[in-house]
């Protein structure tokens, strides 16, 4: 698109254009937020990419050399965290920001201010956890942080700490992600957009914020306790107490393994499109390629012990997940012959987007198969811990980053509007391709060679060597792709709307790259065609058929669609639209969290050490969260349009408003964090031994505080009640008085919660002389944190609450309740939580 | 009767709930026994504040599904990684 016809388009949003720098710290559009995505993924992968070729560097001979010990273990475990979490997810985020929008058609994400907030929490726990290379050296535990190489006694560089809160802050944005994407994806698809006809790549991305949503609920209650005992001083992953470093391998695997189709669903879904516009041919077995997702997607949350067989969990539960492991990959197969049969049954054209998808398809097969071997308990005593699983997982992981490059060629003229250099593209997957085998294929024949250490047998030097040249390679390939993009951005061809013959969905019938309000007009795919609703009656048809793929063609040879090429329009007249695309206020919210959390990370043993070091880590901290009030509130007082209805599908939300089903999507992932700080105590108190546990708890700690904390809490929800019923009385002064009240008796709560605390602290005498602290044993650090935990969500609700009092005060609610209403239920959630926590710390 | 009248006896019964609750712990049961009913009690409570108070009831069943995925996926965690140790 022209400068000018940009600057029109953008008119009156309040968004200033690309070529201004401000556009991107302040754009909120889906579209914007997905090259931010793209592009600071592609900068992580450089990052964590050089980490590794340091590492083949240092594999070159074997032993100590190029990289110290400790800079080795630094870099194996900044490199896995970097890849995994900075890079993949991420980059495959990129393109889903940009384009499930337009191929469910809709206008935006449901929440574009949180779009923004996700990007901006992702690219600055990024740059906290570069920040803690310069704090000691960075986390150099390995990338799966267990325990208790992860407590301060193994780990003690204050950067480690930093590392940990850059995975919360990470953690964050993914959280509001999901949140957002699922609000979106659920409610907001155009008429006729069903679920059946979605296609496949939103597929993909929906399960995959499906189980995002749940997963990552279990790291971030990982990665809090983790926190706790680094910087406050509890005992959870104490090496000398029972159970901590599998609680630990519990916690992060059952996060973990959906993790891998977390990361592979999008790949999977990039397959599938490109295989689908390549071969022009609707998938093989569609429905069944769907129904074996959904099943994956529900067996990954079964399947986490399967990393854990070489611990001392008993032979039952190991042999039942290896069972439950088979059985996961049973619908991999499903989805592997459906992509094998496709080829078959299309025409293949050998582009690089399809090359790269192909790439990805022959890698994925390899490292499923090696992947079955671990899956089986007796092969795994043999192979854990060796290089076995090193080539193993690299052949998944990088596998499907193999698929996501296709998807950057594919979706690049989309994006940029500039057609990339189709030979360099395939010079780019050449090299690729072969580096790739080089580096990892040699570590099948090395697999004796012991995981994350730089020491290995004379024997596979010349192995090692062949991978190291393969890395390089590998690494050279970027280059070829990052001079290719460039250029082409620069001065490539246009690429017009459609550069793909056979393509069906929704993103190719729309200019490149499409307009601000993506659509001219309401999109419908009502008649099985994408159509625009203008006003009364009128209709416009696209050259889009359907948007799954069309019907299956009898040949696999004849164009079901001309993609969209008739699509021209004025968009400015034609759309109408009054939404927002700009705030400054999620870049803020990122700015302060980064500020607070690098404050945080110089705490030890719940304190900040005395000096100037300690006076610089508690200023930030203080800073910070003060900022982050602030900008919170900024955010929440500013006018800003988000996309409004009526959206068409919905299922099976119907009637459940956008805003009310994110908190109830956000409250679904608090449950499994409680739920994981819950089962974290079960575990250690099993562990334990259940009924020996009175043994750890003084006799000071009683029943009483907690009952008369459960009434004040119950009390306090009841008078939430009470304010949604005058707010729809529309009774001002029952509102405020009613929101008054469950202030001040969440304040209460507080108060209460604190004279029990410090009476405890300042025991005397006894079994704890010393008082009982957080880090006097394992009951108290769980009774500690968990009620903490809760506490904290307590004084988010009182603030929370306060805005509300002062808006109420002011008139305001009476007309619309919603707020209240939303309130109340995050309010009553807080509320059912301790319901579970009083008999849990206080009776049993 | 009103939706006041309904969120009143509400409250009243989780306040009664929540006293029987602690009574539990003095009523001379095996500890065990005592545990579940503890424990079933929490649920009660819990299943009336979220049907009622957080509507519920009113809303689609889809959103309770949703709620009722988190508890498994919690529940799934809490026992499993439990009996592994067992």
């Amino acid at each position: 698109m022209s400068a000018e016809a940009e600057q029109s388009t953008d008119h009156g949003h309040g968004l200033p254009p690309a070529s201004s720098v401000k556009r991107w710290l302040v754009t909120t559009n889906h579209k914007d937020v997905g090259i931010l995505y793209t592009v600071t993924a592609l900068f992580f992968l450089v990052f964590g990419g050089v980490l590794a070729l340091l590492m083949r560097i240092q594999l070159w001979t074997p032993g100590e050399g190029f990289l110290a010990a400790v800079s080795y273990n630094q870099a194996v475990s900044a490199h896995g965290l970097i890849m995994i979490f900075w890079f993949l997810s991420p980059f495959a985020f990129g393109f889903a920001n940009y384009v499930v929008p337009l191929q469910i058609g809709a206008r935006d994400l449901a929440f574009p201010r949180l779009n923004a907030l996700s990007y901006w929490l992702y690219l600055f726990s990024g740059i906290l956890f570069g920040v803690s290379f310069f704090q000691g050296g960075t986390f150099a535990g390995g990338w799966t942080m267990y325990a208790p190489l992860n407590i301060p006694v193994y780990t003690p560089n204050i950067g480690a700490s930093t590392a940990v809160l850059a995975l919360v802050l990470f953690v964050a944005s993914v959280t509001v992600s999901s949140v957002n994407f699922l609000t979106s994806m659920h409610r907001m698809r155009a008429e006729g957009m069903t679920l059946r006809r979605m296609p496949l790549f939103s597929w993909t991305i929906l399960l995959t914020v499906w189980m995002m949503l749940f997963a990552f609920a279990a790291l971030l209650a990982a990665l809090l306790i983790l926190s706790s005992d680094r910087l406050l001083g509890t005992q959870y992953f104490a090496a000398t107490d029972a159970g901590g470093s599998l609680l630990w391998a519990h916690l992060f695997w059952f996060f973990g393994h959906p993790e891998v189709y977390i990361v592979f669903f999008p790949a999977l879904g990039v397959m599938a499109e490109t295989f689908q516009t390549f071969t022009g041919r609707r998938i093989v077995g569609r429905k069944w390629f769907i129904a074996a997702m959904v099943l994956v997607a529900l067996q990954s949350f079964v399947v986490w012990m399967h990393h854990m067989f070489l611990t001392s969990i008993n032979l039952q539960i190991k042999t039942l997940f290896m069972a439950t492991t088979i059985g996961i990959s049973l619908p991999f197969d499903l989805m592997v012959f459906a992509l094998i049969y496709t080829l078959i049954k299309g025409r293949v054209r050998f582009t690089t987007p399809f090359l790269f998808s192909f790439g990805a398809l022959v890698l994925f097969i390899i490292g499923g198969i090696t992947g079955v071997f671990l899956g089986a308990v007796v092969l795994d005593y043999e192979f854990r811990g060796t290089y076995w699983v090193v080539a193993h997982f690299h052949y998944v992981m990088v596998g499907g980053v193999t698929a996501l490059f296709g998807g950057l060629y594919y979706w690049f003229p989309k994006m940029t509007g500039k057609m990339y250099d189709e030979f360099l593209g395939k010079v780019h997957f050449a090299l690729y391709f072969v580096g790739f085998n080089l580096l990892y294929f040699p570590m099948f024949l090395a697999w004796e060679t012991p995981r994350r250490d730089f020491v290995y047998p004379e024997a596979f030097v010349s192995l090692h060597q062949l991978s190291t040249v393969g890395g390089f390679i590998l690494g050279a390939s970027f280059l070829v792709m990052f001079y290719n993009l460039s250029k082409s951005l620069l001065v490539g061809e246009e690429a017009g709307d459609n550069p793909w013959a056979y393509s069906v969905t929704t993103e190719w019938a729309l200019p490149s790259p499409p307009p601000l309000e993506n659509f001219p007009g309401r999109p419908t795919f009502e008649t099985g065609m994408l159509e625009f609703r203008r006003g009364p009656g009128g209709t416009e048809r696209s050259g889009v058929e359907a948007a799954d793929g069309g019907e299956p063609t009898a040949d696999g040879g004849e164009p079901s669609t001309d993609g969209g090429a008739a699509y021209v329009a004025e968009i400015e007249a034609e759309s109408g639209h009054d939404e927002d695309h700009a705030s400054p206020w999620p870049f803020a919210i990122g700015l302060a969290s980064f500020v607070a959390l690098l404050g945080f990370s110089g705490l030890q043993q719940g304190g900040f050490p005395t000096g100037l070091s300690g006076g610089f880590y508690a200023g930030l901290t203080g800073g910070g969260l003060v900022l982050l009030g602030w900008t919170l509130v900024r955010l929440a007082r500013e006018r800003f349009n988000g996309p409004v209805g009526p959206f068409g599908e919905s299922w099976p939300f119907e009637n459940v408003e956008n805003t009310k089903l994110g908190v109830w999507l956000f409250l679904a992932s608090d449950v499994v964090l409680f739920g994981a700080f819950i089962g974290s105590y079960v575990f250690i108190r099993v562990a334990h031994g259940w009924t020996d546990w009175h043994d750890l708890i003084p006799e000071a700690h009683v029943v009483l505080p907690g009952l008369i904390n459960t009434y004040l809490l119950l009390t306090s929800s009841f008078a939430v009640v009470l304010a949604l019923v005058a707010a729809e009385r529309e009774s001002r002064w029952g509102l405020v008085a009613s929101l008054g009240l469950t202030f001040a008796l969440g304040v209460a709560f507080l108060v209460n919660k604190a004279l029990e605390w410090l009476h405890l602290f300042d025991l005397h005498g006894g079994a704890f002389a010393g008082g009982w602290l957080p880090s006097t044993n394992v009951a108290s650090s769980t009774f500690y944190l968990t009620t903490g935990l809760h506490g904290l969500h307590v004084i988010a609700g009182l603030f929370i609450s306060l805005y509300l009092i002062a808006r109420a005060w002011g008139g305001a609610y009476l007309d619309d309740e919603r707020p209240v209403e939303y309130f109340g239920l995050y309010w009553h959630f807080v509320d059912i939580v301790w319901l579970f926590l009083f008999p849990l710390f206080y009776i049993l | 009767m009103s939706k006041l009248k309904l969120y009143t006896a509400i409250y009243v019964v989780l306040f009664v709930l929540a006293t029987g609750q602690t009574l539990v712990e003095f009523a001379g049961l095996d500890y065990w026994v005592g545990l579940w009913v503890i424990l079933g009690l929490s649920f009660v409570k819990a299943l009336f504040v979220a049907v009622y108070y957080q509507h519920l009831r009113w809303e689609p069943r889809s959103v309770s599904f949703v709620m009722l995925v988190g508890l498994l996926a919690a529940l799934a965690l809490t026992i499993a990684a439990s009996y592994s140790i067992l």
